[in-house]
């Protein structure tokens, strides 16, 4: 499998479709957290590969991303399909030959996990029994409303569950792991090189954090503050 | 191929020989055609000779669309043709018996395409228009397993589209699915299970692909359809061969056991469902468990199990007498294949192993002793909390150094563990006893288990023993109740093979230190204790995460068990300097040093170590220790001498080393001093005030020589921000520990932590000062008086007269420890106004700030966004008026502060900054602040008399209604509760 304008490859590669509720983060799995644009980076840490192709006429972003296993090189074929509500989309058409899949929903907003079953659904209709995850993005968010414990839809459905922040990179890895390895069908793959990540977009948090270790610093200033008390559990 | 054909292999092209030009125009032309007024019968013309499956998928795709979208304006030959068309296709007939394509010949996602639009026909048609569509269906079943597929495909879209309540649907929806199933039930459920009985009859031995999916469809209609006709001595047996003949594929045998779990789930009153669970004879598939834990089959037994156990469960919940009995044998017979399942399947259902087994062991709470079979359960419940909660041999290195693996592994094995340790609580409160065994046998067993095995065992164990812990009683936890008498010493004289893991070596010290309370009552364990805490188990530990924790445990247990530690104060120093074993000064000296250094070294930035174990509190454990008044005054001075004598030296060394050099002090020379100065000043918690002035101030000496000292520093290294803290702290503490005799050494400390005068240094000198006001009141009022000028000048010149900017952009380090300086100096002027100094305001050198204060005040007390702030402000304003206002018509003590206060206080606080909008009633905040307002006026109707108010304008009656409104309307939102001060 190809796509205009870019190069097949002579190692397996797989297509993996990436739903969910817009606004959840999908594009970011395999977009943002990737770092691009710079050919010289990209050239220098080779496991970091990026090209993206977008068709707007159709309304679908493809990112391959390259992963160095202990077997080999493998490449994903990330079919996001954000736009797939617009005018003109293939809708389900986009999940046929689907060879995996990620679910992603946004543990920030309850509606977006509402909608897996949905999502899984319609996935399901067109691509039996290939290996799922499902992701809880924005786990970095300070009040998020979907607590890990109420998600149970993967346990129904027999998928894997993981929790990221596509913002942070934390798991960033984990759901294309899982996939290669459901995919080669063997439980002891793993990735020789971390893929290069763009570094983690860090800003927003930063204020909460500076703002949370100066009130830190604050109370460590107090006058005698005495930091244990005499209780015993 | 025709254009529309051409068309849409373009679009579902991805073979990266298109262009997107050639692509857009694609999608047009097809988007084109769909509005087509006759799309509907392009589609189905397509779909009979079309063999691309692009095309069909397109053409069922677009028939989907059409229906949902404009069936409402379809003519009803239309909705016919296409009816029947579909149906056809459906029951894989050829529309026109010649050369055409048969849909169901295509691959899984075009047959489920063609089921969904089936259903959206039964959505619209069933049973209003279409009534005879299952009833239809079921004679082209003989045609085999083709149109069977089929079949089962259309019932599950229908369950999936419309019935099952895992989706979100809407109102309408809803109202629609129940429709649909009220006429199924009624004219056709009956005769499709007939058909599935039959259809697997059969083919079970022909095709046990196709009998396993008409059986996963079953399963999802049992939930809703008569139970009666699954639960009947016809399929029924049929079901449990399917899944007892060994020789069957474990696909169909799992898809039977998946049936049997659906019914067993089925919701029904308590009684008739023991009567249905009882029919069922489940013990005879109890032995399948015992087959490949992994394979799909036995992960069906076992949920199924499970399930059965869950239902007898809720049976004996809610039944009573007899029937509740029965519930109890049949339950009894169950568990032990459930424990069976719980300790050897891979189950992803850990979750509702723990609700069931804490649902269990809620039945055994109350009066009546536990029966020989519940004990036995119990036994089996902690033999799986301790399975579950024990790591994997396979982490253990990378839990052993904490890396990125190891910290993941343990931050799960923390989320896993918590429901399956409340279950262990609740066991140890019904069967304390039993508990109490089972973790001392698993502490043996552990230590004696093979070396692969027993770091995670011993782990594991002690996890238990802790846990366990949280449910004993204060009583029983002082005595020592059952076999805790023997265990806690025994577990304080143990030193595991494995101890110097980290995990180990840490869950063992905060469980030891969990029952602290034991050897409160039983002395004689105090050797043990001192041992396991300060040799290579604890702060000796080699890692270095194990010896801080256990420094800080230690501390902690000095606090409960001090007074009785008195005997012990030698052992314990040469303890914890035992490394380097001597009793000469020097050596105890050096490796006092040592152990500063080793347990004060600067990572703070690993952030495994929490700020409170820094390493210090082995130093607050001894200065508690040799701080106790029961230590005679002699052997106190040594002890202290002992320590601080060395410590200063050390600091006296590396000072005249900077002063010498006076070059760039290095960093290792920041670190080490600072260090010692922690070390110092944990080391003074131990020392009460009383002590140290009262009864025995040549320890007060001590400390005043060592505060001599430490003030150098500050004269030494003025610019280091660590250092200058860690001194401001430490002279926190000699405030608190000397009380007024550390008077003669504030003017110069003072002085020198003015030298700084960057926000966050003022911060930390206003904060001193606020302490010592509070401590010493008017006392300090010299020193305020000579210091007052210089923080005003500082802080004048740096706050800006009104608003700290805020809002986006603003949040920058500089604007937060601005408003951070400007909140402590409100604290400041407060505190200075509560303690009677405000004397200090008039001081000739202070005068001339005055007026900026004064200005400042007024400011904030009308518009600072924090009310509290607000509120504050005009207290001090309060006070002020009171100390410097005499009664009216008296002699003006600070000339213009009364017209000052009457014309821009009175007006802007009182009046127009009570007006704002932003004033809201309903905020206890702000009425807080507007009790104090209403104070303020009555204080200044008390000072000014009528001065006050005929700056309302002369018009006392006016000011009068204005206020009764204001009030009332108070009064009203607050339930007339409103209390004036």
């Amino acid at each position: 499998m190809a796509l205009p304008n870019q190069q097949t490859v002579d190692y397996p590669s797989f297509k993996l479709v990436i739903v969910g509720d817009g606004g959840t983060g999908k594009s970011m799995i395999s977009f943002v957290s990737l770092s691009f644009g710079k050919t010289t980076f990209v050239k220098r840490h080779l496991t970091g590969e990026f090209e993206k192709k977008y068709e707007p006429t159709i309304g679908v972003e493809v990112h391959p991303l390259d992963f160095f296993t202990n077997c080999g090189k493998i490449r994903f074929y990330c079919w996001d399909t954000a736009g797939q509500e617009k005018f003109g989309g293939l809708r389900d058409g986009y999940y046929i030959h689907g060879q995996c899949a990620i679910i992603m929903f946004d543990v920030t907003a309850r509606l977006t996990y509402k909608n897996v079953p949905t999502w899984h659904r319609d996935l399901c209709r067109v691509c039996e029994n290939i290996p799922i995850v499902l992701c809880g993005n924005k786990v970095d968010v300070k009040n998020r409303q979907v607590k890990a414990k109420q998600v149970t839809f993967h346990r129904k459905k027999n998928l894997q569950y993981y929790e990221i922040s596509a913002k942070s990179n934390y798991n960033f890895e984990k759901p294309f792991l899982y996939l290669a390895r459901k995919l080669a069908g063997d439980a002891n793959l793993h990735f020789v090189e971390s893929p290069a990540l763009a570094p983690p977009e860090v800003q927003i948090d930063m204020a909460a954090q500076q703002q949370h270790e100066a009130e830190l610093l604050q109370a460590a200033s107090q006058p005698l503050p005495d930091d244990d008390d005499d209780t015993f559990e | 191929m025709d254009d529309l054909e051409k068309a849409i292999l373009i679009i579902f092209d991805e073979s990266g020989t298109v262009t997107s030009e050639l692509k857009s125009q694609a999608i047009a032309f097809c988007q084109q055609i769909k509005d087509n007024p006759s799309i509907c019968s392009i589609c189905i013309d397509r779909l009979c000779f079309s063999k691309l499956v692009q095309v069909q998928f397109w053409c069922l795709q677009c028939l989907h669309e059409v229906l949902r979208g404009r069936y409402s304006g379809m003519s009803s030959d239309e909705k016919s043709f296409v009816r029947t068309s579909v149906f056809s296709m459906a029951c894989y007939e050829s529309l026109d018996n010649s050369n055409s394509v048969k849909v169901l010949d295509g691959p899984s996602y075009v047959k489920n395409k063609l089921a969904q639009v089936l259903v959206t026909l039964i959505y619209f048609e069933y049973p209003s228009i279409w009534s005879s569509i299952f009833l239809d269906f079921l004679p082209n079943l003989s045609k085999g397993g083709v149109v069977i597929d089929m079949f089962s495909r259309v019932l599950n879209a229908l369950d999936d589209e419309l019935i099952s309540q895992d989706y979100p649907r809407t109102v309408e929806e809803g109202a629609i699915s129940g429709k649909i199933k009220d006429a199924m039930r009624q004219q056709c459920v009956g005769q499709i299970v007939r058909a599935w009985y039959d259809i697997l009859s059969l083919y079970r031995n022909s095709d046990s692909e196709l009998c396993a999916f008409v059986l996963d469809t079953m399963r999802r209609y049992i939930s809703w359809i008569e139970i009666g006709l699954i639960a009947n001595n016809t399929f029924l047996p049929l079901l449990f061969e399917l899944i007892l003949v060994d020789g069957l594929p474990d696909q169909l045998r799992s898809s039977a056991s998946g049936c049997v779990l659906a019914v067993v789930s089925k919701r029904m009153d308590s009684q008739a469902k023991l009567t249905l669970l009882q029919s069922l004879q489940m013990s005879r598939v109890f032995g399948l468990v015992a087959g490949d834990g992994d394979s799909e089959f036995v992960l069906g037994i076992a949920s199924l199990l499970t399930g059965y156990a869950s239902e007898i469960l809720d049976c004996l919940k809610n039944l009573n007498g007899d029937l509740k009995r029965a519930s109890v044998e049949l339950l009894n017979e169950v568990l032990p294949s459930v424990f069976y399942v719980m300790q050897n399947c891979e189950l992803d259902t850990t979750f509702s192993i723990v609700q069931f087994l804490s649902g269990y062991v809620a039945t055994m709470k109350g009066p009546s002793p536990l029966t020989e079979a519940q004990l036995f359960h119990v036994g089996q419940i902690l033999e799986v909390i301790r399975m579950h909660i024990r790591f994997d041999p396979m982490y253990r290195d990378n839990l052993d150094v904490l890396d990125k693996v190891g910290s993941e592994e343990e931050d799960r094995m923390i989320e896993h563990r918590k429901d399956l340790l409340v279950l262990l609580r609740n066991v140890g409160r019904v069967a304390p006893d039993v508990t109490q065994l089972f973790i001392r046998n698993s502490l043996s067993s552990a230590v004696g288990s093979s070396l692969d095995i027993n770091v995670e065992e011993v782990e594991a164990a002690l996890s238990l023993f802790y846990a366990f812990g949280e449910s004993l009683s204060e009583e029983a936890m002082r005595t020592g109740s059952g076999i805790l008498r023997e265990l806690v010493p025994m577990l304080l004289s143990t030193k595991f093979p494995c101890h110097s893991n980290r995990l180990v070596a840490l869950v063992y010290l905060d469980t030891i230190t969990r029952y602290m309370k034991f050897v409160l009552e039983n002395n004689q364990y105090i050797p043990l204790v001192l041992a396991a805490f300060l040799d290579d188990r604890g702060i000796h530990h080699s890692k270095v995460k194990v010896s801080r924790r256990a420094s800080y445990l230690f501390m902690r247990v000095v606090k409960l068990l001090k007074a009785k530690l008195v005997p012990f104060i030698e052992t314990i120093l040469q303890l914890i300097t035992v490394i380097h074993a001597g009793s000469d000064i020097c050596f105890v000296v050096q490796s006092l040093h040592d152990t500063v250094a080793q347990f004060t070294s600067m990572d703070y930035a690993a952030k495994d170590l929490s700020g409170c174990e820094d390493g210090t509190h082995i130093f607050e454990a001894i200065g508690l220790l040799i701080g106790m008044e029961d230590v005679p005054l002699e052997k106190q001075s040594e002890y202290l001498s002992s320590l601080l004598t060395p410590l200063c030296q050390q600091v006296e060394i590396l000072l005249a080393s900077s002063r010498v050099q006076n070059s760039e002090e290095s960093p290792s020379k920041v670190a080490n001093i600072q260090q010692i100065i922690m070390a110092i000043n944990a080391l003074s918690k131990g020392f009460s005030e009383r002590l140290v002035t009262a009864s025995r101030p040549a320890i007060g000496l001590m400390f005043k020589q060592t505060l001599d000292v430490l003030l150098q520093i500050l004269v030494i290294f003025p610019k280091v921000e660590t250092l200058r803290s860690k001194v401001t702290s430490f002279i926190h503490r000699m405030v608190e520990t000397l009380g007024s005799s550390v008077f003669p050494y504030l003017p110069k400390a003072l002085e020198q932590l003015l030298a700084e005068s960057e926000p966050k240094e003022l911060v930390g000198f206003l904060v001193l000062i606020n302490q010592l006001i509070c401590k010493f009141n008017t006392s300090v009022q010299d020193i305020l008086e000579n210091v007052y000028p210089v923080i005003a000048s500082r802080i004048f010149g740096i706050l800006p007269r009104d608003t700290i900017p805020s809002g986006p952009g603003s949040n920058t380090e500089e604007i937060r420890e601005l408003q951070e300086l400007q909140r402590t100096f409100y604290t400041f002027l407060h505190v200075v106004a509560t303690h009677d100094l405000s004397s200090v305001f008039l001081s000739t050198k202070s005068r001339v700030y005055l007026d900026p204060m004064m200005q400042l005040l007024l400011y904030t007390s009308c518009n600072h966004k924090d009310l509290v702030v607000r509120k504050a402000c005009v207290q001090i304003f309060i006070r002020l008026i009171k100390d410097w206002c005499a009664r009216p018509f008296g002699e003006e003590k600070v000339p213009g502060f009364q017209s000052f206060v009457i014309e821009a206080f009175a007006t802007n606080c009182c009046l127009y900054s009570v007006l704002d909008k932003s004033f809201e009633f309903r905020d206890a905040s702000t009425l807080v602040l507007f009790g104090e307002i209403v104070l303020a006026q009555k204080v200044m109707y008390e000072r000014f008399g009528n001065d006050f108010l005929l700056n309302f304008g002369n018009d006392m009656k006016s000011l009068k209604s204005f206020y009764q409104s204001l009030i009332e309307n108070l009064r009203v939102q607050q339930n007339g509760s409103l209390v004036f001060r």
